[in-house]
């Protein structure tokens, strides 16, 4: 296409501006990519913080308190009183985790039972939250067994695992007896086996775990447990899983999104300010184009004039700006799509006194795409306006000159 | 043989605030193919806005004009720059090159424009034309590299790549010397006698009128004398 070769020949025919203009396209396109990256590295990094530590869908019971109204014949107080007395329950748990095994995308289950209990030892009484977990499964949710600083990740017949905190403020060591009394009026003396610090406060300072075993009677559960966690290999698929698994099972089914609304509304807000930025970077790019190109115009008006005299297409005119401003906005955003890798990956390898990196930075996720087409595009729309006024200039007029 | 140009009672008024200024009122000519025209007339009496009208560049206030046995006066925008570019040539004072341009692309330009490119055909055309212009050693200079006189007979050849049937030049050696005015006058007869284009030529220099086969005065907006006319 002969207006390709004009528009380049334009373009090298002052590599100075040209050059000066490729920066400052490349410069925006950086600053995209740059806060792109970061932005997503931080939704990554938070994001990972929170689902390192919790489950990504969990399972429960249904409230009961939707029934009463279901069974009419029933007296509400009756159903109330069972209710209190008897816990929710899933019973039929083992079917449940053999569905969710089944599920592609899910990585690990860990059946439970959850309930509320004092730690008595001695004058000191240190209420505590229970989780009973199959022994293999104590890692699920959290990473606990590698976090042992004192005794060992094992349960034995009656063994507990309790956070550091907790451990100071009742002053037990690993290998002492401590009294355990539930909520269900039951009580057992347990030996501590392990004590953890994972950096979480309420996992160091309330949170005892115990294995499922040891926990039935202390709950009265003798079959059922109170909720399944399940992992994923894939956190941001746990809202299509908790939804299938909650028709499938009737179990009511929580994705971890729904227990850490503040973080995606963090994220979001995040996300806002990373696209205004990125906005801001491409109405820069948008005007520094056009306003070159104008000028560019502006001052090859007698040759344009010549052109036009000749018997050339104000289409042709138009085309040969138009296809500077894709030039310098494809070449541009490539330029910059590299220099905003760059940057992002040397910051993303430095790292502070601790070894971690300093910034959160995902260089893979600069958002690339989007950079590139929409700085092409951009900088297409930049030229509509010289190429519309090159492609109206009057012949006469720019001769007369 | 029909008359590769008529313009009947030519008029062109300029809006001037209020007033209008009357440049032409009502001009009448016909050239035939193959004269060498000169048009002669006073500053001021209309010389290139009647050349603008008659290569579609300026529309009348009113008149007729048929080029090449077309009507012209009426044409829209779009069929006025294809007409020009089929059917005229244009040589200007300042020769308007394309500076980021060779000699020859300069010449192959307005031909590659609508065939997508230099084809090999039309760099044959622009090569030949450089040649009889005798800027064969000059053909990838760049434009800014050449002295006056070769740019103005570059811009010769570059108003003959389409064929045209007729050139309007607007003082085509007002910018020259002697020695190149007389050289890019030479080629314009040559051009006219050797492939019957027709050539009206803008002049002040009466050593140019001299040399053309037919001239033609103009004075206050009209023809005022045609001397020898075929
Ligand atoms: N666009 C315009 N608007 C108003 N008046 C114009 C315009 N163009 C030309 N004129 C007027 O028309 C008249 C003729 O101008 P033109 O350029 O045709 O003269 P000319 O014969 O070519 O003169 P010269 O020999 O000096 O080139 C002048 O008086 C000029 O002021
Ligand atoms: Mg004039």
């Amino acid at each position: 296409m002969f207006a390709f070769t004009v528009a380049r020949r334009y373009l090298l025919s002052s590599p100075g501006q040209t050059g000066l203009l490729l920066a400052g396209v490349a410069l925006g396109v950086t600053v995209f990519v740059f806060i792109t990256a970061l932005v997503e590295g931080l939704a990554v990094r938070l994001t990972d913080e929170v689902t390192a530590n919790s489950a990504h869908v969990s399972l429960q019971p249904q409230t009961r308190t939707a029934r009463i109204l279901e069974a009419p014949g029933l007296r509400a107080e009756g159903v109330a009183l069972v209710s209190t007395f008897q816990r929710q329950q899933i019973r039929e748990w083992r079917q449940v985790v053999a569905l969710a095994r089944a599920q592609a995308g899910v990585a690990a289950i860990s059946p439970q039972i959850s309930g509320s209990a004092f730690l008595v030892r001695g004058e000191a009484v240190q209420p505590v939250s229970v989780t009973g977990v199959e022994p293999e499964s104590l890692d699920v949710v959290s990473p606990i067994s590698t976090r042992i600083v004192e005794g060992r990740a094992q349960f034995g017949a009656d063994g507990i695992l309790i956070g550091r905190r907790l451990a100071d403020e009742l002053g037990l060591s690993a290998g002492q007896p401590v009294l355990l009394r539930t909520d269900r009026g039951a009580e057992r003396l347990l030996t501590v086996r392990g004590i953890y610090r994972t950096g979480l406060q309420s996992l160091d300072e309330r949170v005892a775990f115990l294995s499922l075993r040891t926990a039935r009677p202390l709950f009265r559960l003798p079959e059922g447990v109170t909720n399944i966690e399940i992992k994923l290999d894939r956190p941001e698929e746990a809202r299509a899983l908790a939804r299938f698994l909650e028709e499938a099972t009737g179990l009511r089914s929580t994705p971890w999104q729904e227990k850490n609304t503040s973080l995606d509304d963090a994220l979001i807000a995040q996300g806002q300010t990373g696209r205004l930025i990125q906005m801001f970077s491409l109405v820069s790019i948008v005007i520094g184009v056009a306003s070159a190109l104008v000028l560019s115009a502006y001052r090859r008006r007698p040759e344009i004039g010549i052109m036009r005299a000749a018997g050339v297409s104000s289409g042709f005119i138009a085309r040969v700006f138009l296809l500077q401003g894709l030039m310098i906005g494809l070449i541009g955003a490539l330029v910059g799509c590299a220099t905003g890798y760059g940057v992002s990956a040397w910051l993303a390898s430095l790292t502070g006194p601790d070894g971690d990196p300093m910034l959160p930075i995902a260089p893979e996720r600069g958002g690339y795409p989007a950079a590139l087409v929409l700085t092409t595009l951009g900088a297409v729309l930049a030229s509509l306006l010289p190429a519309r006024a090159a492609s109206r200039v009057d012949p006469l007029e720019a001769i007369q000159q | 043989m029909t008359p590769v140009l008529v313009a009947r009672d030519v008029r062109k008024d300029f809006p001037n605030g209020d007033e209008v200024t009357r440049v032409l009122s009502g001009v009448d000519l016909e050239l035939a193919s193959g004269e060498l025209v000169a048009l002669l007339g006073v500053s001021g009496s209309g010389k290139s806005t009647l050349l603008s009208i008659l290569g579609l560049l300026l529309t009348p206030t009113s008149g007729q004009i048929h080029i090449a046995g077309e009507r012209v006066d009426d044409l829209s925008d779009r069929g006025r720059t294809l007409f020009r570019r089929r059917r005229l040539g244009f040589v200007f004072q300042a020769h308007h090159l394309l500076p980021d341009f060779t000699a020859l692309e300069n010449v192959a330009f307005p031909a590659a424009a609508t065939a997508g490119g230099i084809t090999s055909e039309i760099r044959a055309r622009a090569a030949d034309l450089l040649r009889r212009v005798g800027l064969e050693a000059r053909m990838d200079f760049r434009a800014p590299r050449l002295s006056g006189g070769q740019k103005q007979r570059v811009a010769i050849a570059r108003a003959l790549i389409n064929e045209p049937v007729l050139v309007l030049a607007d003082e085509p050696t007002g910018n020259l010397d002697r020695q190149s005015a007389e050289q890019v006058l030479e080629l314009m007869r040559e051009m006219n006698r050797d492939q019957g284009i027709t050539f009206l030529i803008c002049t002040h220099d009466e050593h140019v009128a001299a040399q053309c086969s037919r001239r033609i005065q103009l004075s206050d907006g009209r023809v005022e004398s045609d001397t020898g006319a075929t």
